[in-house]
């Protein structure tokens, strides 16, 4: 550690005292990454916090010593978002996990942001409401981070992200001040700009969410189809039909045989494809919509539906698509994930497309995704002693996201850019678009402090944005900014 | 922390330096019309909110927009976005005003992809424009936007919304996708034409409520929605605040209503209370609802007339605002707790063979009527003349809100103050009666903020006779003033973006951060 | 530490709200995830530090997060690996090392637990006035003295008891040590049960210590000897199915065959036992017995040996819930451990008393009559920690409960404080199928005025036998 490091430590201990404090290797590289454990960083330093003015007080101690920091809640997020920086500070909000508020008559919640997703859900539960936003790894994923990578979950069709569910912010901004975003102010939504910022505009320490009411009815539906094409025309037949569903769930052959190694869900045998189709709502409307999508998927030539209506079926339902991801892992010694993002009605073609890459590098690829809104979760199998199997599954990862690109998606439907897609971002967006999003990050981070090396590729640094723009900047010409 | 900035004196803009422009086109008018855009003298119909630009441009694309305004980067001009100009009038007037964007030719729908349940669109199209183009395939941009004629620009620019914020949110929460030019004539986009997207930063909510200021929104990516199988209204209507809990319960039910409004024409006035149910079931639901709604619950296939209008275009003296016609009677089974109104009968309000049958509710598809058919029965008050200001406060506060607004008039001399808006997500607008003094406007900005300030609330003047309006704190502290403001100053470092129409203050340094 | 062992973890973190050091602390190094990161970073070559030592210390062994891992990761495997290498190489300072050794030298042997009776029956009177002085000593001493169950009066059990009625079933019965010598009543409750449901139980006199607390605490070697003396004692009593009411009994003796696994001819005698939890066997047997009805709230508390390493949930509950008149509730967060777990509180009293004080907390929000577990520590730990907040829970295992309904028992029997009783037997009690017991074989704990009454913390109003 270097003098001036090891001086912020000493800062640092006194602002947390020593149990808020990492500085031992052995420990620190228990941080080294988050759910992308490919992506590897010791922090030099990680912090414990408790409160929003020891958040504060330490991202001002970074600011002063040019310190880069990282936010990281739970240590889940998919795209190496909360890698760390090996000459920075690590931020971790684990011990930020109050519920301070439910409020039952104004529908929602105030949080810390080390506090689970799920854990909002249950604190609402006994009042009839819940936190609608459901990632995959809802029980274990904070808050905080879902407000870093405007979460989505499966059932986000219906529902929206984590930005339409998010009321208030209080955040340390980049230089330490302690500012509140609520969707009640006037002028731009920073709010919403903030969420699924990826910790680059600063650190969450407060949240206040919108508490959904739960639903009066749920019916899970499983439809079993002889390929992925049949269960794909069942999916447009739904939507043409003028139906929101909760959830369009759809897993391929190679995701079911993994499911079924890993979880023993019992999906009907010889199915090319399984659809989860999720209803929910009034009783009355459900009933309605659930006779139409079971005439759809007959129609679309389903050789099994099953129905589940108690949470106890509707688990045994989903058990298999919930532990798809960590269940390839039984078919395959290693695996790459993708959350590629396509329009609806290019699906069958960049599905075809898939299909085409895996034959042409002989590489196995199991899909999984929330066929209602395009975006796919391919698995891309490989087995890392085979020599150069890892670039081959490297190369068929990244040509399934140029061709997402390619039919007008996305590079990220919900994972983040992080470290691990940042070089796609240029294939997505123009450097006129890059540097518009600069200006952002300038507005809240002149230094390049917060989480910096993330979502873009080489950003400029805040003083050489090019342009047309004439004379100095004003920040410049008062002294507030540097330029450099 | 830098001082506040105070608001802006509406002094409109100094006459056009004359040197630079002896006489149309002059230098920065012959780079205008350069530029390869057309480009038409302004006249004084062109004021924004009193300030009169010297020119206007007429741009049909993305590119013209960027080529204009890389001319007015190069000459140092003003600019100020306009749509249809339904809204150019709300906030405060432009510090300088040279050019304006008008966006009527940008007015193309791009793309349409029903299947994907995804529309792209310039930003001059109107937002009746798009229904009607959507009807088609039976969808539907699900944002009900209360003054007709708007643009999708102005839309987004104000972030204005309607009842139906409810279910579906705002324009920012359907909003996918966004393309904007810079003061510089940069030409950037965010987002994209996928409902599920993280990567980058969202610039579209960025542009969301920002008047102008960052740059020229020129086009539009929208989720959609599929038009409901059927609607229905059911109204009631309480005497006084004591009866609006009962009411607001409604959002808080399972049966999912998608608007739940409120409209109380004075202070002392009875509130009418409006939910609407949509989706298949429709009929069924809006019973159970009116079965919540209490004995004055009435269901009815069209939204009663003030509906999705602010209470300034659509001013419903007292006394006229009765619900409409009974089409249904409530509930056959009232609870025992429901007070029933003396005579009535809740056994036997609606025999069957003696009434007319309920009446279904109107089924939508291509021959939909439109859901804003009404056409405003009182004038309307003229541009800049009338007070409107929009109140937010977290739904479970409504009702203090309500009470602080009566609390605030009576401050403020007996204001007749007329509050409309959505009872579930709390976001009101209050009309004051244009003879308001300044004096007494005044008073009552100052006290509703004050009574709204330990709920966390928000009082923005929209509108106000000049007079007043120069006295007048236009948004209220804001915790991200500064933090606004810097973004602004990176986008439009040289200020000539809508100036001085969206500067906030921060809020007092004791309270910052709460 | 197996490198492919570690491989198998993907980083995912779904193991994190599990863990209950995660939970108190916050930290990733107390974390499963943390620690097999741990533990790679030392099969990569990084020594075994006093930190990393004492985060794998500070493991409770619940193996919660075994059954949160959507990967299969066998962290069981590796954190008694993990364990063995820190007994192995670690060498921890002498205070710690005079206190583990004082435990192990104790616990694994019944009859120096025995010997301890009369100590702690003194200490019962004294802890009050001593407890101060040893929480400044050493709050290990202080937590020992805090837990030690009431002394119980011992039961004798005869080696052979017959099944009533149609025999279905020959079945050995492990005693264990703390069960047997704190809680006999459970082990006379186990024995009646299995009677009752048409078994002839097997009770080997001379048992030891089934390995448990070893294996559980990196001494594989002690582990192996208690383990092949188990499986000899049961192999000589000619029975091939064991019975074992102590959840970390059941999980050590389940895992036998992989503890001697370097030895092929034990591993396989291992393997021809079949040891099984009472509640999973008997929900295998079915029921026969008459049930009588008990009613009573009941909430059942998972003990992390019996529901995380067995995977035995839904059988005791589907027991009691047979119960006429019983009414099953669950307590919230059930799936996270109380602390107590084998010798946890003992080595770490801090967290273990952290991690009682919220379990007890969420038990009493239940707000039953009765505390059903299958874990003498269990019970013990939530008990004491009531009882430091002023609060009482009755406690029972889900053998007294079936026990007595079986011999259609008063609910009182369960949940009212033990009475003195005699010696004798009281034909009253009837249908007791166990011969009855001559009077307690060790003079020190005869029947004595008062002696019953000091005991909340086990299951109280059972008479002898």
């Amino acid at each position: 550690m270097t003098p001036a490091l090891a001086g912020l430590a000493g800062r640092l201990k006194t602002i947390l005292g020593p149990g808020g404090v990492i500085t031992d290797p052995v420990r620190l590289r228990t941080y080294e990454c988050d759910g992308l454990a490919y992506h590897r960083a010791t922090p030099a330093i990680v912090v414990l916090p408790e409160t929003t003015e020891q958040v504060a007080a330490v991202v001002r101690a970074c600011d002063e010593t040019g310190t880069p920091f990282v936010a990281r809640g739970s240590g889940t997020g998919l795209s190496g978002g909360a890698l760390p920086r090996t000459d920075g500070v690590l931020i971790v909000t684990s011990r930020m996990r109050r519920i301070i508020e439910i409020d039952v008559a104004g529908r929602r919640a105030v949080v810390e942001p080390g506090v689970t997703n799920l854990a909002i859900t249950e604190a609402a539960r006994p009042y009839g409401y819940y936190y609608a936003p459901d990632p995959s790894s809802q029980q274990i994923c904070s808050i905080g981070g879902n407000v870093a990578e405007n979460s989505g979950g499966a059932h986000c069709l219906k529902y929206g992200f984590t930005v339409n569910h998010v009321l208030a912010i209080e955040l340390v901004a980049p230089d330490g001040e302690i500012v509140r975003l609520d969707a009640a102010d006037p002028g731009y939504d920073l709010l919403g700009a903030f969420i699924g910022s990826e910790g680059t505009l600063g650190i969450a320490t407060k949240i206040t969410v919108r508490l959904s009411r739960a639903p009066e009815v749920v019916t899970t539906l499983l439809a079993a189809f002889r390929d992925v094409e049949a269960g794909g025309r069942a999916v447009s037949a739904i939507i043409g039909a003028g139906i929101v569903p909760a959830a369009i769930e759809m897993m391929d052959a190679l995701a079911i045989e993994a499911a079924e190694a890993a979880v023993r869900c019992d999906y009907p045998p010889g199915a090319g494809a399984v659809l989860i189709v999720e209803l929910d709502g009034p009783s009355a409307e459900v009933a309605h919509q659930f006779a139409q999508v079971d005439r759809i998927c007959r129609d679309c030539e389903a050789f099994e539906l099953r129905v589940a209506d108690d949470p106890a079926e509707r688990a045994a339902i989903w058990k298999g698509r919930k532990s798809a991801f960590a269940a390839v892992g039984r078919i395959s010694p290693a695996y790459l994930v993708q959350d590629g993002v396509v329009p609806r009605t290019s699906l069958p073609a960049v599905l075809a497309g898939i299909e085409k890459l895996s034959a042409r590098y002989g590489i196995r690829v199991a899909n999984v995704f929330h066929a209602g809104d395009g975006n796919l979760h391919p698995l891309v199998l490989f087995d890392d002693t085979e020599e150069g199997a890892g670039e081959r599954a490297e190369r068929v990862s990244s040509e399934i996201l140029d061709l997402c690109i390619s039919h007008g998606g996305s590079i990220t439907g919900e994972h983040g850019v992080g470290v691990d897609k940042s070089r796609y971002m240029p294939k997505m967006f123009t450097a006129e678009d890059l540097d518009t999003m600069q200006l952002v990050r300038c507005a809240f981070d002149p230094k390049g402090l917060s989480n910096p090396g993330k979502i873009f590729p080489t950003p400029r640094l805040c003083g050489e944005v090019p342009g047309v723009r004439k004379g100095v900047h004003p920040l410049v010409a008062s002294g507030e900014a540097e330029q450099f | 922390m830098p001082p506040p900035n105070p608001p802006t004196p509406s002094t409109p803009s100094d006459p056009p330096d004359l040197s630079d422009s002896p006489g149309f086109p002059g230098p920065s008018g012959d780079a205008l019309v350069a530029s390869g855009v057309t480009i038409r003298e302004a006249g004084s119909d062109d004021a924004v909110a009193g300030v009169t630009p010297r020119w206007v441009a007429l741009p049909e694309s993305t590119e013209e927009v960027a080529a204009v305004m890389r001319a007015a980067a190069e000459h140092d001009l003003a600019v100020v976005t306009a749509g249809s100009g339904t809204k150019l009038h709300w906030g405060p007037p432009p510090t300088r005003c040279d050019l304006m964007v008008d966006t009527c030719c940008l007015n193309e729908i791009l793309e349409h992809v029903a299947g994907d349940l995804v529309v792209r669109v310039q930003a001059g199209v109107t937002v009746e424009a798009l229904a009607a183009a959507l009807a088609g395939a039976g969808q539907q941009l699900a944002l009900d936007v209360p003054i007709e004629g708007a643009t999708i620009g102005g839309t987004l620019a104000t972030a204005t919304a309607g009842p139906r914020r409810l279910r579906y949110g705002t324009a920012r929460d359907l909003l996918i996708g966004i393309t904007v030019v810079l003061a510089d004539g940069t030409i950037a986009r965010s987002g994209g034409k996928v409902v599920k997207n993280v990567a980058g930063y969202d610039l579209g909510k960025l542009f969301t409520g920002s008047q102008g200021t960052l740059g020229v929104i020129t086009e539009a990516t929208f989720r959609l929605h599929p038009l409901p199988a059927a609607r229905a209204w059911v109204t009631a209507t309480v005497p006084d605040l004591a009866g609006l809990p009962g009411l607001a319960a409604v959002a808080a039910s399972q049966l999912e209503p998608s608007a739940l409004e409120v409209d109380r024409p004075g202070p002392r006035a009875p509130l009418t209370v409006t939910a609407l149910i949509e989706g298949v079931a429709a009929d069924e639901r809006a019973k159970a609802t009116a079965d919540l709604m209490g004995p004055t619950a009435t269901i009815t296939p069209t939204p009663p007339n003030w509906w999705s209008h602010l209470p300034t275009d659509h001013p419903t003296p007292p006394g006229t605002n009765l619900p409409p016609e009974p089409q249904i009677a409530a509930s056959p089974d009232l609870p025992l707790a429901h007070r029933v109104p003396p005579g009535t009968d809740p056994e036997r309000q609606a025999p069957p063979g003696t009434n007319p049958p309920p009446e279904a509710p109107v089924p939508l598809g291509e021959e939909a009527p439109p859901l804003e058919p009404r056409v405003p029965s009182e004038p309307h008050v003229a541009d800049g003349e009338g007070f409107l200001m929009e109140l937010r406060v977290p739904p479970g506060a409504v009702v203090r809100a309500f009470a602080a607004v009566g609390r605030a008039a009576e401050e403020a001399g007996g204001i007749a103050v007329h509050v409309r808006g959505s009872l579930a997500s709390a976001v009101l607008h209050l009309a004051l009666p244009p003879d308001t003094t300044a004096p007494a406007a005044e008073t009552f900005v100052a006290a509703l903020r004050s009574g709204v300030a330990a709920d966390g609330g928000r009082l923005v003047v929209w509108t106000a006779p000049p007079d007043a309006a120069a006295r007048l704190d236009r948004w209220g502290p804001v915790g991200a003033a500064s933090l606004m403001r810097r973004v602004r100053e990176r986008f439009d470092p040289e200020g000539r973006m809508s100036p001085g129409r969206l500067d906030v203050g921060p809020p007092p340094a004791a309270n910052h951060g709460a | 530490m197996d490198p492919e062992l570690i491989k198998d973890c993907v980083h995912c973190g779904f193991c994190l709200p599990a863990c209950p050091t995660y939970t108190l602390w916050g930290e990733e190094m107390d974390s499963p995830r943390g620690r097999i990161h741990l533990m790679k970073q030392h099969v990569e070559g990084t020594p075994l530090t006093p930190e990393m030592a004492g985060h794998f210390d500070a493991c409770l062994g619940c193996m919660a997060c075994v059954t949160a891992c959507p990967s299969g990761v066998k962290y069981d495997v590796l954190i008694e690996s993990a364990r063995a290498e820190v007994e192995r190489v670690h060498e921890r300072p002498p205070a710690d090392r005079a206190f583990r050794a004082l435990v192990f030298s104790l616990f694994p042997y019944p009859r120096r637990l025995r010997a301890l009776r009369l100590p702690l029956r003194l200490a019962e009177r004294i802890t009050p006035r001593l407890r101060p002085l040893l929480e400044r000593l050493d709050p290990r001493l202080a937590a020992m003295a805090e837990l030690a169950p009431p002394v119980a009066r011992p039961i004798w059990l005869p080696p052979r008891i017959a099944a009533r009625g149609r025999r279905r079933a020959v079945v050995g019965m492990l005693t264990g040590c703390v069960q047997a010598e704190f809680f006999p009543r459970v082990n006379a409750a186990t024995a009646r049960v299995l009677a009752m449901e048409g078994c002839d139980v097997v009770i080997p006199p001379g048992q030891g210590c089934c390995g448990a607390l070893s294996v559980h605490s990196g001494r594989a070697e002690e582990a192996a000897r208690f383990a092949r003396r188990t499986i000899e004692t049961f192999e000589r009593a000619g029975v091939d199915t064991v019975i074992v009411n102590a959840a970390g009994c059941g999980s050590s003796t389940k895992e036998y065959a992989e503890l001697l696994s370097a030895d092929p001819a034990w591993a396989g005698r291992a393997g021809a036992l079949r040891f099984l939890d009472f509640a999973e066997f008997l929900a295998e047997l079915g029921p026969a017995a008459e049930r009588h009805p008990l009613p009573m709230t009941v909430a059942y508390h998972d003990a992390c040996h019996l529901a995380h390493a067995q995977g035995i949930r839904a059988q005791p509950r589907a027991l009691l819930g047979a119960v006429p008149g019983l009414e099953l509730r669950e307590v919230p967060d059930a799936a996270m451990c109380c602390g107590s777990a084998g010798t946890y509180n003992l080595f770490q009293p801090e967290a273990a008393r952290e991690l009682g004080d919220r379990k007890a907390e969420q038990v009493l929000t239940v707000g039953a009559d009765l505390l059903v577990s299958a874990n003498p520590g269990c019970t013990m730990q939530i008990a004491s920690a009531a009882r430091r907040h002023g609060e009482h829970v009755q406690v029972a295992h889900t053998a007294e409960v079936l026990d007595a309904s079986l011999r259609a028992l008063s609910p009182k029997t369960l949940t009212r404080p033990p009475k003195p009783s005699t010696p004798r037997s009281d034909p009253s009690l009837e249908p007791a199928p166990i011969p009855a017991s001559g009077p307690a074989l060790d003079p020190a704990s005869g029947p004595g005025p008062g002696r019953g009454d000091a005991g909340t913390g086990t299951v109280g109003g059972e008479r002898a036998r």
